[in-house]
């Protein structure tokens, strides 16, 4: 018998069958991955085990007894640690805090912060994961902080650790030291959950690996003994070719330039200096941990937040001071990074979502009107050759998974045809299936002439699409290399602040 | 998937929107039930009464009456808030256009029907403007508007009853008002014999103007989606601080001429504090509230308050029910709406 399974497993939402009978074993010790696309249902699994929904059919089994999870502070008192991918903490408290908080040692009606701390430190030094307890999180690197997620469950006991999304917003240094952490864990005797997209991770860190499609097991497999392109066949049900061909880089004219660009916020100066071009025909990323000011260059780039100092150029045209009108209006497209807050609206329709800026112009509007049905079609055949995944125009964006939500935002952004498009991670939190989908896209803009700055977290999708990257490092262009002149290795040095000695 | 799930789901979709709106309505009227029923007072006297004061013989026309200001003050609301703007200072601009109306009706010197005109275009054009002076301080010295309209309501009305206690002053009342309006620069009635004027027809037509620009517009399609989303509206080239003047300018110019109308059609002249006392601009902003700032929706929420406060009154005569009672019905109703964010999202 395994150490943890879940059984049977059914989960239904209105409409929706999420888990069919999904059944799962996990071994005392191992690290199991559970990979999928968007919508496969493996939030819809983890939850369940992390108590935060209750199964309709099937059960879970921890060392041969049944457990009935009615909350998180069940899975919790039963040994079941999860770290979201977005980290809950207190921002303003210290390490120790966040780690004792609710189960702190006490002495009277005081909290015993000594004893805590030395706790904090001897379970850090256990298990490898160095910290200082005193550290406000609030000063604390990302790395760092999903350090303290993992104590936080360690300390609570956690024999089981759910993983979700571990690595999106870690440097490639740390998320090597994350996965030595997850083995020596492992080893002490501790398994863990691996939810994740990512092949070269799943490949490098599991033991075993379940593949859920359509809310069933697709498949399950022993890492050592399968390869990326079965796990992906058994995501998505096809074959999808993860290397794009691509034309040699012959750049044209410039067509998006930003020369000594600063952007300053709180006094602080956020964007330093940047200098830029980007030509017609090719595709320039920049690579960066999220936060070191990309997104203030791209908002700044579009006209969304003002510009200290220096200057920008789209299709010749000065756009320093313009509005965001005028920047799209000069031949700017822009997928922003945060598909949900920033490109959508989760409320409105399909069809609404998708007029956003052609709503001004024939045909979707004549003289300030608009045309519903010419609304309506648009929006079905942006839907059709997107092949987006939407019971009808009218549905509302907010109940799409990420891969839809992230074509139609692609779709939109690419149907002005406009000559400069910013594509900001075009493809984080996204399936496999709409990742090859939205780089082909990608690709064929490139072909048509027009210039793509990419801005990703992503080094495998910067090595895969872009001719020329750039390392943004706290506000600044550190480096730049021509795409035959970089591997991960030298990137994720410059990205980390070093530089080759 | 058998038929009954199909139509349960046909069922959600349909109903589903208003089931809190349906839900809220009848846990007001239940509230005052009860606590009618807890001051001495039998609850189904109480709601016959109400909707006979609303809807019974002449009192249908006392609705309508009340229902065209109403109206027009819940439109002045709804705009704003269907791009997520808070407009408090309607009082303000409501005043504003009233008195402008009464000094060009009075004072032009043009033929009646051109004075009327004039006047009714005064009204909307101060109204319009004052509330600019909002959106300016919004969007160049950074004042929330939220407080910037509510503050601005003070000074509008002060120099209001300025003008009508100093120069502008009728010497033959005892309240501080202006003369009265010949009876030619009037809205005439538009029933005779009731309260009903031809202020009637002007807020229809504002009412349905609205409606279609909101909902077949290029810029009423720009102000869902900031209402929906801001950031996305931004994202996609919306020139909000524009947006914010427009939007401002549309509703202080509904407020203007309501003020303009009831000063016109109802009151023949400006008198402090009269435009202002009914709280016109606080049960619009109610009905705008629980539109959620769709505009149809906040004319029915309003002819509805109109019928309510009638039936009020109208209840408050007959029996000695206290119409206090139908405010609380508003409130509860608003209250419970305002809710729907945290119990409906759970099923």
């Amino acid at each position: 018998m395994a150490f943890l399974e879940m059984v049977d497993i059914v989960k239904r939402y209105p409409g929706v069958l999420a888990n069919n009978q999904v059944s799962l074993e996990l071994e005392r010790g191992e690290i199991h991955a559970v990979m999928g696309e968007n919508g496969a249902g493996k939030s819809t699994l983890m939850s369940i085990l992390y108590g935060m929904q209750s199964p309709d059919e099937g059960y879970i089994r921890l060392k041969g007894s049944t457990l009935f999870l009615q909350s998180p502070l069940d899975a919790i008192a039963h040994g079941i640690g999860m770290v979201h991918q977005a980290f809950k903490l207190f921002e303003s408290l210290s390490v120790w805090e966040n780690v004792v908080y609710r189960r702190e040692p006490r002495r009277g009606i005081f909290i015993d912060g000594a004893r805590a701390r030395a706790q904090v430190e001897e379970l850090a030094h256990r298990h490898g994961l160095p910290i200082d307890p005193r550290a406000r999180v609030a000063n604390l690197p990302v790395g760092v902080r999903q350090r303290l997620e993992i104590l936080k469950a360690l300390y609570r006991e956690a024999e089981v650790l759910i993983l979700d999304e571990p690595t999106a917003v870690l440097t490639p240094a740390e998320v090597a030291t994350l996965f030595t952490v997850m083995k020596s864990l492992a080893a002490a005797g501790c398994s863990i959950l691996l939810v994740t997209h990512k092949l070269n991770e799943v490949m490098a860190v599991s033991d075993r690996i379940t593949v859920l499609r359509d809310g069933r097991v697709a498949a399950r497999l022993v890492t050592a003994d399968t390869d990326p392109d079965a796990i992906v066949r058994a995501m998505t049900g096809q074959q999808i070719t993860l290397q794009m061909p691509k034309q040699p880089h012959q750049p044209g004219a410039v067509r998006l330039a930003a020369k000594d660009l600063s952007v300053e916020q709180y006094g602080r100066r956020v964007v330093d200096g940047v200098s830029l071009e980007v030509a017609g025909g090719e595709i320039v990323g920049i690579a960066g941990v999220a936060g070191n000011g990309q997104s203030e260059l791209i908002e700044a780039l579009m006209g969304l937040i003002p510009i200290a100092r220096g200057s920008v150029m789209i299709e010749g045209r000065d756009v320093t001071r313009a509005s965001v009108a005028e920047h799209r209006a000069s031949g700017l497209g822009y997928i922003a990074e945060d598909r949900a807050r920033t490109a959508s609206a989760a409320s409105a329709s399909a069809t609404d979502n998708l007029a956003m800026g052609f709503h001004r112009s024939p045909p979707l509007a004549v003289g300030g009107l608009l045309k519903p049905a010419e609304m309506r079609a648009w929006a079905r055949s942006l839907i059709e050759r997107f092949d987006i995944k939407i019971a009808t125009v009218d549905t509302a964006v907010g109940t799409l998974s990420g891969g839809n939500l992230q074509k139609v935002v692609t779709a939109r952004e690419l149907a002005h045809n406009a000559p400069v498009l910013i594509a900001e991670q075009p493809t984080r939190g996204v399936d496999v299936g709409a990742i090859a989908f939205i780089h082909g896209e990608l690709l064929k803009e490139r072909e048509r002439g027009h210039g793509i700055l990419l801005v990703s977290a992503e080094l495998s999708e910067i090595l895969a699409l872009a001719d020329r990257i750039l390392v943004m490092y706290e506000g600044r262009i550190v480096a730049e290399f021509a795409r035959a002149d970089a591997d991960e290795a030298i990137l994720g040095l410059y990205m980390a602040g070093g530089t080759r000695a | 998937m058998t038929i009954a799930v199909e139509l349960r789901l046909q069922l959600r979709r349909r109903v589903g929107p208003l089931l809190p709106v349906i839900v809220a309505v009848a846990v007001g009227f239940g509230v005052c039930g009860l606590i009618a029923l807890g001051v001495g007072f039998s609850p189904s006297l109480m709601f016959v009464q109400l909707i006979k004061g609303a809807v019974e013989g002449p009192q249908l026309f006392e609705t309508v009456a009340r229902a065209v200001p109403l109206v027009g003050m819940s439109l002045a609301a709804a705009i704003p808030l269907r791009a997520g703007i808070v407009n408090l200072g309607a009082d303000g601009q409501l005043a504003l256009g009233g008195c402008a109306a009464a000094i060009v009706a009075l004072y032009l010197p043009a033929p009646d029907l051109v004075r009327l005109a004039m006047a009714l275009t005064a009204g909307m054009l101060v109204g319009s403007c004052y509330a600019a002076v909002a959106a300016a301080g919004e969007i160049y010295a950074g004042v929330p508007l939220l407080l910037s309209t509510w503050l601005l309501t003070y000074p509008a009305k002060g120099f209001c009853g300025y003008l009508v206690r100093t120069s502008l002053r009728d010497p033959a009342t005892a309240w501080p008002s202006t003369p009265r309006i010949a009876v030619g620069a009037r809205l005439g009635h538009l029933f005779p014999g009731t309260p009903v004027n031809q202020g009637c027809l002007l807020i229809a037509a504002v009412a349905v103007v609205v409606i279609f620009i909101d909902r077949r517009s290029s810029a009423g399609f720009e102000l869902r989606m900031r209402g929906l989303n801001e950031r996305f509206a931004r994202y996609g080239g919306v020139a909000l601080n524009r947006q914010t003047l427009g939007v401002m300018l549309a509703s202080g110019a509904i407020a203007g001429l309501v003020g303009a109308i009831m000063v016109l059609g109802s009151q023949f002249r400006y008198t402090d504090g009269a435009l202002t006392a009914p709280q016109y601009s606080w049960s619009g902003t109610l009905a705008a509230l629980l539109a959620g700032g769709e505009p149809l929706g906040s004319v029915i929420a309003a002819v509805l308050f109109a019928a309510l406060q009638t039936g009020g009154f109208a209840m408050e005569r007959s029996v000695e029910i206290p119409r206090v009672l139908t405010m609380v019905l508003q409130s509860v109703v608003i209250l419970f709406l305002a809710m729907r964010g945290a119990i409906w999202k759970r099923s």
